[in-house]
């Protein structure tokens, strides 16, 4: 149940993109098509769960004040596997993804989930954490990707939707259309949590359920954690 | 004490397993890399250069050494049984970072038959038009030593780009270079007539 319960939260409460906020650099820029959304969330999927997974396992023997610097070993070693196995049979992503798959390990998705939850749990929690988080970010890009080819280029995963006549909005696959589409995306999620909230009777800022317990980052720092 | 050499022995487990892992991976994804590159980079820029050849000049490469250790691909094309013109890769430096361009030379007289860019990290719009036909179409024909006009060459250099447009003259020139220690040898490799029945030879027992 309670695998159930750490893998779901990533799908939607806790959805790093629309939600938490976190790791908006590579949402911003490469989601200029459905595909190189798809391909770097799956990157960054990939990364996550086996990150989580090993620092979940290796959690016992790290000292406590040379964490960070364990955790961002762990991270970089994968990303740098990931981008030469992209490299040797995924090359036209890789093209397209550049320099934005050797910055995953600097993505705040993959220490904050290696700080704040697999260096405290199992390692099945920790791989259904990073599963759904993971799941949640690529479900994420693939959204905006998809909404920004669309407006943008007229097309899905490349292929055409409309016919010759229609004029694409350039600028959705320009670097201000990131923004549009995150600030009209996020606009659409925060009223969805008020009108949730206010049926269950909350107050209207409130999040969902506990309030801003539901993020868990502030456990992640000490003063958070005396407070908590 | 305890804490320190604990702390130090972690993290150095830590890196050396990384880099094993990462060595070895690296060593057993050079070949694919190498195949993802000619098929996705270096093959359509040569489909580009040489329009109607008979052979399949990327199969048929050969790795030449050009000293210090280093090895560079030469492509061959034949056209009517004949080796025609070579394909070497050159890199010059553009305004980002090093430009790639894939030129093909004519063995008979020298020339250049035509040039594509492979990579380059130009600024869009302005130095990446030097990948555009109307720059590149300039070099065909031209002795394989290059040079803009402004150097008292006949390139027209892209206006507002002259650093990206003289990135592409001294890629074409490094592999006019190469081209010019490696003649003898890739003329021996391809045109000499014994040796072509030699390898069909070889060819038609392998086949029965």
């Amino acid at each position: 149940m309670s695998f159930y319960k750490e893998f779901t939260k990533g799908l939607w409460n806790e959805l790093p993109p629309f939600r938490l906020l976190l790791g908006l650099c590579p949402v911003l820029a490469i989601t200029k098509t459905a595909q190189n959304g798809l391909g770097m969330g799956l990157a960054v999927l990939f990364v996550l769960v086996l990150s989580n997974m090993i620092v979940s396992l290796v959690r016992g023997i790290i000292p406590k004040k040379v964490r960070i610097a364990c955790f961002i070993i762990i991270a970089a070693t994968l990303v740098v596997a990931v981008e030469l196995l992209m490299q040797a049979y995924a090359y036209p992503l890789y093209q397209q993804l550049g320099i934005f798959v050797p910055l995953i390990v600097v993505n705040c998705i993959i220490l904050g989930r290696a700080e704040a939850f697999a260096a405290k749990n199992p390692v099945n929690l920790a791989i259904a954490d990073g599963l759904g988080i993971g799941i949640g970010f690529t479900l994420s890009l693939t959204f905006l990707g998809s909404v920004r080819e669309i407006l943008g280029a007229g097309s899905i995963f490349g292929v055409k939707l409309f016919g010759e006549s229609f004029e694409p909005f350039t600028i959705m696959v320009e670097a201000p259309g990131a923004f549009i589409c995150l600030g009209v995306i996020l606009a659409f999620m925060n009223h969805l949590s008020k009108i949730q909230n206010r049926k269950r009777g909350l107050t209207a800022n409130e999040k969902l359920g506990q309030g801003c317990t539901v993020c868990g980052g502030c456990t992640a720092c000490s003063r958070g954690k005396a407070s908590a | 004490m305890k804490s320190i050499i604990k702390m130090v022995s972690v993290l150095s487990v830590l890196c050396a397993v990384a880099g094993f892992v990462l060595s070895y991976l690296k060593i057993s994804t050079v070949t694919p890399i190498e195949n993802q590159l000619l098929t996705y980079v270096q093959g359509p820029a040569i489909l580009n250069v040489f329009k109607d050849v008979d052979n399949e000049p990327i199969r048929e490469r050969k790795s030449f050494a050009v000293g210090d250790g280093k090895n560079i691909n030469v492509f061959p094309a034949i056209k009517d049984g004949k080796l025609f013109g070579v394909a070497i890769e050159g890199f010059g430096q553009g305004f980002g970072g090093d430009i790639g361009v894939m030129v093909g030379f004519n063995v008979n007289d020298d020339t250049l038959v035509n040039i594509d860019i492979t990579t380059h990290k130009e600024t869009p719009g302005l130095g990446s038009r030097v990948s555009e036909d109307s720059f590149k179409k300039q070099f065909i024909g031209k002795p394989y030593a290059v040079a803009l006009k402004s150097q008292g060459g006949e390139i027209d250099a892209i206006s507002g780009a002259t650093v990206s447009s003289n990135g592409t003259v001294l890629a074409i020139n490094d592999a006019g270079n190469q081209y010019k220690t490696l003649k003898e040898e890739i003329i021996k490799t391809w045109n000499s007539g014994a040796k072509n029945e030699f390898l069909q030879g070889i060819h038609q027992r392998a086949v029965e």
